[in-house]
């Protein structure tokens, strides 16, 4: 029976075996179908021009890591001889050939929203992108010539390929321009000859303009200028390409002596990894192709021909350009004030106000200052003792980075954990963990073979009445430029509960065995996929015995097998389950039996949602949790995450908000369809609701009204007051 | 008084662990930190009888780690103690030096009745079930890596404690020898327990039915400790949520070990956070208690989850006077001499008697002997067990009474003190040696021999008192005056025995103290 056949005829619902990979969506599909999502959001008329250039360069740098990891992983199966199929039944080879099918339209896609949306909007807006060269009028040719042999010219390394020098290394995503040369009065045999377009200058050329603005991209300006790097040949013909390669570090833990030095190592051979994407120009010449082909040796399926411009990710630059404000987005309002450090005295002593009660932060809505006034305090205030805190991706000039080293120097105890392989961010976090080092501060790498994706701070305070411990969980990085992007949630507590099983997580990261009992937080790898799955089961139990059962679970990702077949049963006993997953999500919505029960929707906004949030019923004894860890096979089993419950009522009925919004989201959330696509919400009858926009208005609200609680009136005196005394 | 932050280290088999704690007025005593870090000590020591380089490195380098920790809580005291694994190597001593040399950290070596007095004070400090709990007959079972002591409470005294060489490492490598499969794995172990218990049982239970046990050790403790997920894993019932944490009743302790070697257990193992490698050891551990619970007919299993580290602050914060317990430590250790003179036929009332007196003395004598209060309680065990050695031989009750203390565990007293005790209770009998080259077998260092001779000169007088072992002088007095220690009597018997024998026994005291004893019968009477 086809695939087809058994989705469309389910069984009954007694006799289900609901690990069948019918029920299941294959994880790289499911994607794909996210990043169509986002280039919804470039198609969509609704949104300001601008805003739709930003998500088209989303979807172009989202694809680039997703063939650097995926798809890079998949070839690595496939060369492995691994045969295992997946949830959703596909062998490795199914897939990669599923999903470079998919790409494939999923590019001309993009280019079509470019080349018919997007650029003539543009251009009706006063900034025009010439496509080629060969566009330039007279006074253009004279600015780009000259503009190429001040600033491009000094800075290019052209190689040429003949038996004694071989075809060069082209690096990883670098955008490159090919050439077939004959040699001045020579035989007329074909070389192959390369240039690799610089990253350090500027890929917008900006013409000079009376009207508007207008621009050619630099690779245009190289190719008008080809034959200056070739002097003694004739060039044939020329065409950009750009290479996509295997970007995953295969790191043997247990053997690298010195975990930092193993992985500089192999940093410098990812720009050297398999090419397994290779994109030209529509029109490159078939010769020179065959050439570049044969080099890097991709197969057919791997070359995408684009009709525009290569790396779409230069659109962000565009959308930085000066003077198009009105095509951007206002709408959202972020960077609120958090109502409880608001007050005058409390901006002092953010120690002070953690002792009155936990305080729960929704960011980007509620700004992400006190995270780093938390560390910065703690810094300086002669009672710490210890600062500990796990780095996962922090910011360029991380103000946290910085008073972490002050601590250090000012002889407080600082312990980081600072998470060397986080992907493509190796390199920057260990200059920090560098840095640090040099500072004073007690770095550790975490655990061999896991990655601590945890986001927990502890501060350990000398106070009157003995050692305090302050503490911050959050579901999103110590990273102050991306908390300005991401939706996030983040807890600040002084429980004792929480104090003494924060200590315990960064014992065991110190490498000493895990604690007797934990009090609130739930780990990964070893207890959290377990806990998830007796959470969920006890939904299912409540439900079968008649008790309210109900689950709304915030994540990015959805791919553990073994949880979705937990929420497949919980739906079976009648669990109402709904799901707002931002990302990859391999559950299949509706099906009867099965997930009838349960929705799935995701929200692709102007913030990327990224908190982790679990609501369960529990009978009427509802429990609320947050999370730096999605229902991912990696998060449950091969990172070290944090669960944790939020249990006091302010924060809990703040999170309910939250869901409760985002479930009445009209304008951005996408539904999940039984037939695995996504749609918009049927706005009939609804209250039309922007969740993000709300949550922003919503902050500001809250922010202005503690604000005018706080602004004392003075009233000026009279000369008839002064008569009075 | 202000918050005061101290770290307790215990060097232990397998692991070396470290708790911090805050002491004050306030909240007593807080745990703040605990940290274990694996190092098996144990094998090395119990194989070869030393400890080589690399563990020594490796103690150090744990040690100066946990110096770090130290300093985030900005600890001012600290005390290490070594068991068994340090305590069984025969180059400890260059192993302590060595530790305090590259970490500072000065670490000492208790003995095997020292550290389970620790042990047990840690659950009566701690557990607030403890006082209750041994109301009925109740059994501490502290198991270790090599041996698992079992002491037993009868009234609320403590009576007698045992050391059985079945610890769960001893345990594991003995059957891991054997090279035998899993289905009978259970079995042997259990054999072997039982070859030990069986013993015990005869000598010291006789049939007596030991209601509840109360167990420290490493692996079943954290488990018990664990009450909400064992309910929600369905290992225990509902009904235990009521109980105090870590009570388990016997009987589903018993059935929930009989289900472990299955594999469903491996999943319940995760659940419960052991880790996979320690599912051997914990399976050991619960058959130990699974014998003993049945040897002593047990209804209910308690573990309150102590450490040694515990008993280190706990015996601190007593000191410290920050915590307050209405446990009389000092009467544990009475009884259980009075027990072990009890088994080797001690006269009961003598040894009263001559406690009394000794005690008089020493009392009275306190600005001139310098000595402590340890000091007088070790004064009373060697009054209780003043003629223990008279069971083996009349005529060498001194070699014979030391032989005995000296082989028997009593608990709460440190190997010196113990040590003490029999040279103070030998030399009542015999002659003191003038130097220590002259006592070629003792291990006395000078400040020994002092503390020993200021004893056993009270001792001498006290038991002089009572030469004819009549208990005449049941009523007297100790005064000092001038240079003289004026012991009068009330006693209407004849003493004519007791002074006219007392003339030896008085200038041994007087060379010691420089003060004369005499005998005097209260004004009026003959």
């Amino acid at each position: 029976m086809s695939k087809e056949k058994k989705k469309n005829e389910p069984k009954k619902a007694e006799h289900r075996d609901l690990r069948d990979p019918a029920y299941y969506a294959n994880r790289e599909l499911s994607w794909i179908a996210f990043d169509e999502r986002c280039l919804y959001e470039a198609r969509d008329r609704e949104n300001p021009l601008f805003e739709r250039l930003k998500f088209l360069s989303i979807t172009a740098s989202n694809l680039d890591e997703f063939f650097m990891v995926r798809v890079a992983s998949l070839k690595d199966m496939i060369n492995a001889g691994y045969r295992k199929r997946d949830i959703a039944g596909m062998t490795a080879s199914e897939q990669l050939a599923a999903v470079e099918a998919r790409v494939h339209e999923f590019v001309e896609e993009q280019y079509r929203v470019w080349n018919r949306m997007l650029q003539p909007r543009l251009k009706e807006n006063g900034l025009e992108l010439l496509r080629s060269y060969r566009d330039l009028n007279k006074e253009d040719e004279i600015f780009v010539d000259r503009y190429f042999d001040e600033f491009i010219y000094p800075v290019l390394t052209p190689m040429a390929v003949d038996s004694s020098r071989p075809f060069p290394l082209i690096r990883n995503r670098s955008l490159n321009i090919g050439a077939l040369v004959t040699k001045k009065g020579g035989d007329g045999e074909m070389e192959f000859a390369t240039v690799q377009v610089p990253g350090v200058i500027d890929r917008l050329v900006e013409l000079p303009s009376e009207q508007g603005r207008r621009f050619l991209l630099l690779e245009e300006v190289i190719r008008r200028n080809m034959s200056k790097l070739f002097l003694n040949y004739d060039i044939v013909c020329c065409g950009a390409y750009r290479v996509g390669r295997n970007a995953d570090l295969s790191i043997d833990e247990d053997e690298a002596e010195d975990l930092l030095k193993e992985i500089e190592k192999q940093l410098k051979k990812r720009q050297w990894g398999q090419a397994i994407r290779l994109e030209t120009d529509e029109d490159i010449d078939e010769r020179l192709l065959k050439h570049i082909r044969g080099e890097l040796a991709v197969e057919e399926q791997e070359i995408y021909r684009i009709d525009g411009p290569l790396d779409l990710t230069f659109l962000m630059k565009v959308y930085g350009l000066d003077g198009f404000d009105d095509l951007k987005e206002h709408g959202y309002v972020s960077g609120q004030p958090v109502p409880a450090f608001r007050e005058e005295e409390n901006l002092r002593d953010i120690f002070a106000r953690i002792r009155e009660g936990d305080i729960l932060m929704h960011h980007p809505y509620e700004t992400f200052d006190p995270v780093v006034r938390f560390i910065e305090q703690a810094a300086t205030d002669e009672n710490v003792l210890a600062i500990k805190q796990t780095l996962y991706r922090v910011s360029g000039n991380s103000p946290i980075i910085a008073a972490l080293a002050r601590a250090a120097e000012r002889g407080k105890q600082v312990s980081v954990l600072v998470e060397l392989k986080a992907r493509f961010d190796e390199e920057h976090n260990i200059v920090w963990a560098k840095m640090l080092e040099k500072a004073g501060c007690h770095v550790i790498y975490g655990l061999v073979g896991l990655k601590t994706h945890c986001k927990i701070t502890l501060v350990v305070r000398r106070e009157e009445d003995g050692i305090r411990r302050y503490v911050h969980l959050g579901t999103g990085n110590y990273n102050d430029s991306t908390a300005k992007l991401y939706t996030d949630v983040g807890l600040f507590t002084c429980e004792e509960d929480y104090g003494e099983d924060a200590t315990a997580v960064f014992n065991m990261l110190s490498g000493y065995s895990e604690p007797v009992v934990w009090n609130k937080l739930t780990l990964a790898p070893l207890w959290l996929k377990d806990r998830i799955l007796m959470l969920i089961r006890r939904e299912t139990e409540h439900a079968r015995s008649g008790r309210p059962g109900r689950i709304i679970a915030k994540m990015n990702s959805l791919c553990h097998e073994e949880v979705i077949a937990a929420l497949y049963e919980a739906s079976s006993a009648g669990v109402q389950i709904d799901l707002i997953v931002r990302g990859i999500c391999c559950l299949k919505a509706g099906i009867p039996g099965v997930s009838e029960n349960i929705t799935v929707r995701s929200i692709v906004g102007n913030f990327l949602e990224h908190s982790r949030i679990f609501y369960f019923e529990n009978a009427g004894d509802p429990e609320y949790y947050l999370s730096s860890a999605d229902w991912m096979p990696r998060n449950l089993e091969r990172r070290v995450e944090i669960m944790f419950p939020v249990e006091k009522e302010t924060g809990r009925r703040k999170l309910w908000h939250i869901l409760e919004t985002e479930l009445a989201d009209t304008e951005k959330a996408h539904l999940l369809q039984p037939d695995g696509s996504y749609t918009g919400v049927d706005k009939r009858g609804k209250t039309i609701l922007n969740s993000q926009r709300q949550f922003g208005l919503e902050a500001k609200e809250q922010a202005d009204a503690v604000s005018q609680r706080d602004t004392r009136v003075f009233e000026p005196m009279t000369a008839a007051d002064a008569d009075d005394h | 008084m202000a918050a005061e932050v101290c770290a307790a280290i215990d060097v232990g088999s397998y692991e070396i662990s470290m708790k911090i704690y805050e002491l004050g007025a306030r909240k007593g005593v807080r745990e703040l930190d605990h940290v274990r870090s694996r190092i098996d000590l144990g094998s090395e020591s119990y194989a070869t009888g030393r400890l080589g380089t690399g563990h020594v490195n490796e103690i150090c380098g744990i040690l100066n780690e946990f110096c770090s920790v130290m300093k985030t809580w900005g600890v001012t005291k600290v005390r290490a103690c070594a068991t068994s694994a340090v305590r069984e190597s025969r180059n400890r001593a260059v192993v302590l030096e060595q530790i305090e040399k590259r970490t500072g950290i000065r670490v000492e070596i208790l003995s095997n009745s020292e550290q389970r007095f620790l042990d047990y004070k840690a659950i009566a400090l701690k557990g607030t079930e403890f006082e209750k709990t041994i109301e009925e007959p109740t059994a501490i079972v502290d198991i270790g890596g090599g041996s698992v002591q079992i002491s037993l409470f009868d009234r609320d005294k403590l009576i007698t404690t045992q050391n059985l060489r079945m610890g769960v490492l001893r345990l594991r490598e003995r059957v891991n020898q054997m090279g035998i499969g899993t289905r009978k794995y259970a079995a042997l172990v259990c054999e072997l327990i039982h070859a030990q218990l069986s013993v015990y049982a005869r000598m010291y239970l006789h049939d007596r039915v030991i209601p509840n046990i109360i167990i420290v050790d490493d692996y079943i403790s954290p488990i018990l400790q664990k009450k909400k997920t064992l309910i929600e894993s369905g290992l225990i019932g509902e009904e235990h949520a009521d109980l105090p944490q870590g009570v388990v009743s016997a009987e589903r302790f018993i059935g929930f070990l009989a289900s472990v070697p299955t594999e469903s257990q491996v999943s319940n193992a995760r659940n419960l956070g052991i880790p996979l490698e320690n599912l051997p050891l914990v399976y050991i551990s619960g058959l130990i208690i699974k014998c003993i619970a049945e040897v002593m007919h047990t209804e209910t299993i308690w573990a309150p989850g102590v450490t040694l580290c515990d008993g280190i602050v706990y015996e601190y914060a007593q000191k410290r006077k920050v915590l307050a317990t209405q446990h009389d430590f000092e009467q544990d250790i009475i009884a259980s001499a009075y027990h072990i003179s009890g088994r080797y036929k001690g006269n009961r009332k003598r040894s009263e008697l001559i406690g009394s007196l000794s005690l008089g003395i020493f009392d009275c004598m306190k600005k001139i002997h310098g000595l402590g209060k340890r000091e007088r309680l070790l004064i009373q065990i060697a009054a209780i067990l003043h003629d223990c050695g008279k069971y083996i031989s009349m005529m060498n009750l001194g070699e014979s009474s030391y032989s005995i203390i000296m082989s028997t565990e009593i608990i709460g007293l440190s190997h010196r003190e113990r040590q003490i005790v029999a040279e103070a209770v030998r030399y009542i009998y015999m002659a003191f040696p003038e130097s220590a080259e002259e006592e070629s077998r003792s291990e006395m260092d000078d400040e020994m021999r002092m503390t020993v001779l200021k004893l056993t000169a009270i001792l001498r007088v006290a038991s002089g008192l009572d030469r004819s072992h009549m208990r005449k002088l049941t009523d007297t007095d100790f005064h000092l005056k001038d240079e003289e220690l004026l012991i009068t009597t009330s006693t209407t018997e004849d003493i004519t025995l007791e002074k006219e024998l007392f003339g030896t026994r008085a200038a041994f005291f007087e060379e010691v103290f420089g003060v004369r004893p005499i005998i005097r019968r209260k004004r009026g009477m003959k």
